[in-house]
């Protein structure tokens, strides 16, 4: 993806630019539930492009993204419980540090091993930190959760009375994510992890310390996962062990990547805003049906996915995307 | 002596995969290293370039110790191996394998291009480098790997079977490669069992046996010592150099 806006009478550089003032303006018209569903829209694409640092680029599957979520989460609560601190800094300093720190031991543990062992082992560090704060009662509440304290319209304290503004957050975030991850690619750290994926013992033979690129890329990852982690927090206002430390939830950041296509910009974007949707929808209009009917149509759209699109839909949607370009007037300098 | 090898032992299980092994290169020379299937060649090279670990023995470059390096330290010390299969990064283009090399010398991406591109045009991939690594035929992904290595400016470049299928042709061009290659100031060792070519191109050559050194010296010493027309060469190659 290139970001060069060298001409606005360009579709390549008006369409981009039109969506995102598009983008921008959604909140002044969008209905409070159809905003809920862009916020997690751009959310879900935010902590699956952290996820696609390491399981992407790298092809690290992880399975314990979690872990790192529930550290940015409960940092944040927590600590605005017992010292009232900010969650600025309680959840993205403290629980961020927290989240570095743990990638630190995970890459140690599990860079050992490869493909699903490694996959295996990540889902065990997940699974160890959804069990540390279920068990810590006194300190963590258990699985009762934590509700966050109250403290009305506060930009000190990231709450906020209307939606609106969690809507710019996440939408500042995936941006941000988008960049991070744009930048990581063009640099020499995103050809190596790509190196890695492909073929590690070649890489180490022309000079790649393939440990350091993995650990440097699963840290980052683990960061911007703890960093969605406060966000979620600071939105639903409600955490539990079972939800932000949740197999499931890991799950969901490797499942949007995957089905969007892994290793690109564009991805975990595409596959946020298809699934979160049809997540939704599926609920919305069969949650009241039968017990799981959403569920098994959600399940049935994902395998088809995987089936005709086993790369990610990216180039799918990058070629339509590419035709609709051909239509639109332009102005060639 | 640019490499010193001293008493280098590797077993495997039941198997004296390399067996006391002492030899050196010195600087510009081109080393061949021959034998029958699992003599220990590729061992050989596996253990110089930290991917097995000796059981003992000494391996020093540029006169220091380089046993226990990780593959990617040895790498940045100015040794670089190619493997008997070819083992390109598949969905890369060969431009972006070969910056994959350059990247061990420099971070800017900028600079690692034009250093792949000035490689590829070496081995005369110039003309192929947006084509992906897997559509590139043998011959081709062969000489990718070369460039790859070539890229990370090695003092010393390990060659595992380069011409191992080649057409006489393509052969021809092989050789003149690693001709090439030399004259950059690169020394070369390498494993071949295209025992023309390798006598043509190596002033020492090395033969292994079961892990040992069975002989060692010239082309000409080689080709007529007991032990190496016993071991590899064959009856039939005494039959064919009398005629």
């Amino acid at each position: 993806m290139q970001i060069s806006v060298k001409s606005f009478t360009h579709p390549k550089g008006y369409v981009p630019l039109t969506f995102l003032i598009f983008l921008l303006i959604l909140p002044l018209f969008l209905p409070t539930y159809f905003l809920h569903i862009a916020i997690t829209m751009l959310f879900f694409a935010f902590v699956s492009e952290a996820w696609n640092i390491i399981g992407g680029y790298a092809g690290q599957l992880s399975l314990g993204n979690a872990a790192f979520f529930g550290l940015g989460a409960y940092g944040a609560v927590l600590l605005t419980h017992y010292y009232n601190i900010p969650p600025w800094i309680g959840g993205i300093v403290i629980g961020g540090a927290a989240a570095v720190v743990l990638s630190l031991i995970t890459g140690l543990v599990c860079f050992r091993l490869r493909s699903h062992y490694f996959a295996i082992s990540t889902l065990a560090i997940g699974e160890v930190m959804r069990l540390v704060f279920l068990n810590q009662r006194q300190i963590t509440f258990g699985a009762e959760g934590i509700t966050i304290p109250y403290k009305g319209n506060s930009i000190l304290y990231l709450q906020f009375l209307s939606k609106a503004p969690y809507y710019y957050i996440a939408l500042a975030l995936m941006l941000l994510g988008m960049y991070i991850t744009w930048k990581i690619g063009k640099s020499r750290l995103g050809h190596y992890l790509v190196a890695i994926n492909q073929n590690q013992d070649a890489a180490e033979v022309v000079g790649v310390n393939s440990a350091r690129a993995k650990q440097i890329a699963l840290s980052v990852s683990a960061f911007l996962t703890a960093v969605g982690g406060t966000f979620y927090a600071q939105y639903i206002y409600f955490i539990d062990p079972d939800f932000v430390f949740g197999l499931g939830l890991s799950i969901e950041f490797a499942l949007i990547a995957i089905v969007g296509g892994v290793g690109t910009v564009m991805g975990p974007v595409i596959g946020s805003f298809l699934l979160r949707p049809a997540m939704e929808s599926t609920n919305a209009l069969l949650g009241a049906t039968y017990m799981g009917v959403h569920l098994i149509v959600y399940g049935g759209l994902l395998i088809a996915v995987v089936m005709f699109k086993p790369e990610g839909l990216v180039g799918w949607v990058g070629g339509l995307y590419e035709r609709f370009l051909e239509l639109l007037p332009r102005k060639e300098n | 002596m640019l490499l010193e090898v001293q008493n280098l032992n590797k077993r495997f299980g039941g198997l004296q995969a390399v067996n006391n092994l002492v030899f050196g290169a010195e600087e510009g020379e081109i080393v061949g290293l021959i034998g029958p299937n699992g003599a220990g060649k590729t061992t050989v090279f596996n253990l110089i370039t930290g991917v097995y670990i000796p059981d003992s023995g000494v391996i020093r470059f540029q006169g220091k110790n380089i046993v226990g390096l990780k593959p990617y330290q040895i790498c940045m010390k100015g040794i670089c191996r190619t493997f008997q299969i070819a083992q390109p990064f598949r969905e890369m283009t060969a431009l972006r394998n070969v910056m994959t090399g350059a990247f061990s010398r420099t971070a800017d991406v900028e600079k690692a291009k034009r250093k792949a591109e000035e490689v590829l045009d070496f081995v005369g991939l110039g003309g192929k480098k947006d084509v992906l690594a897997r559509e590139l035929t043998a011959i081709d992904q062969r000489r990718l790997e070369v460039a790859r290595a070539l890229a990370t400016n090695p003092h010393l470049l390990l060659l595992d079977e380069t011409m191992a299928g080649l057409n006489p042709k393509e052969c021809d061009e092989a050789v003149s490669l690693v001709n090439r290659i030399r004259n950059k100031g690169v020394t070369l060792i390498m494993v071949e069992h295209v025992v023309k070519v390798i006598m043509s191109l190596s002033k020492k050559i090395l033969v292994l046996d079961y892990g040992t050194k069975i002989a060692e010296g010239k082309a000409e010493d080689i080709r007529s010592n007991e032990n190496v027309i016993k071991a590899y060469l064959g009856e039939e190659y005494r039959r064919a150099i009398r005629q």
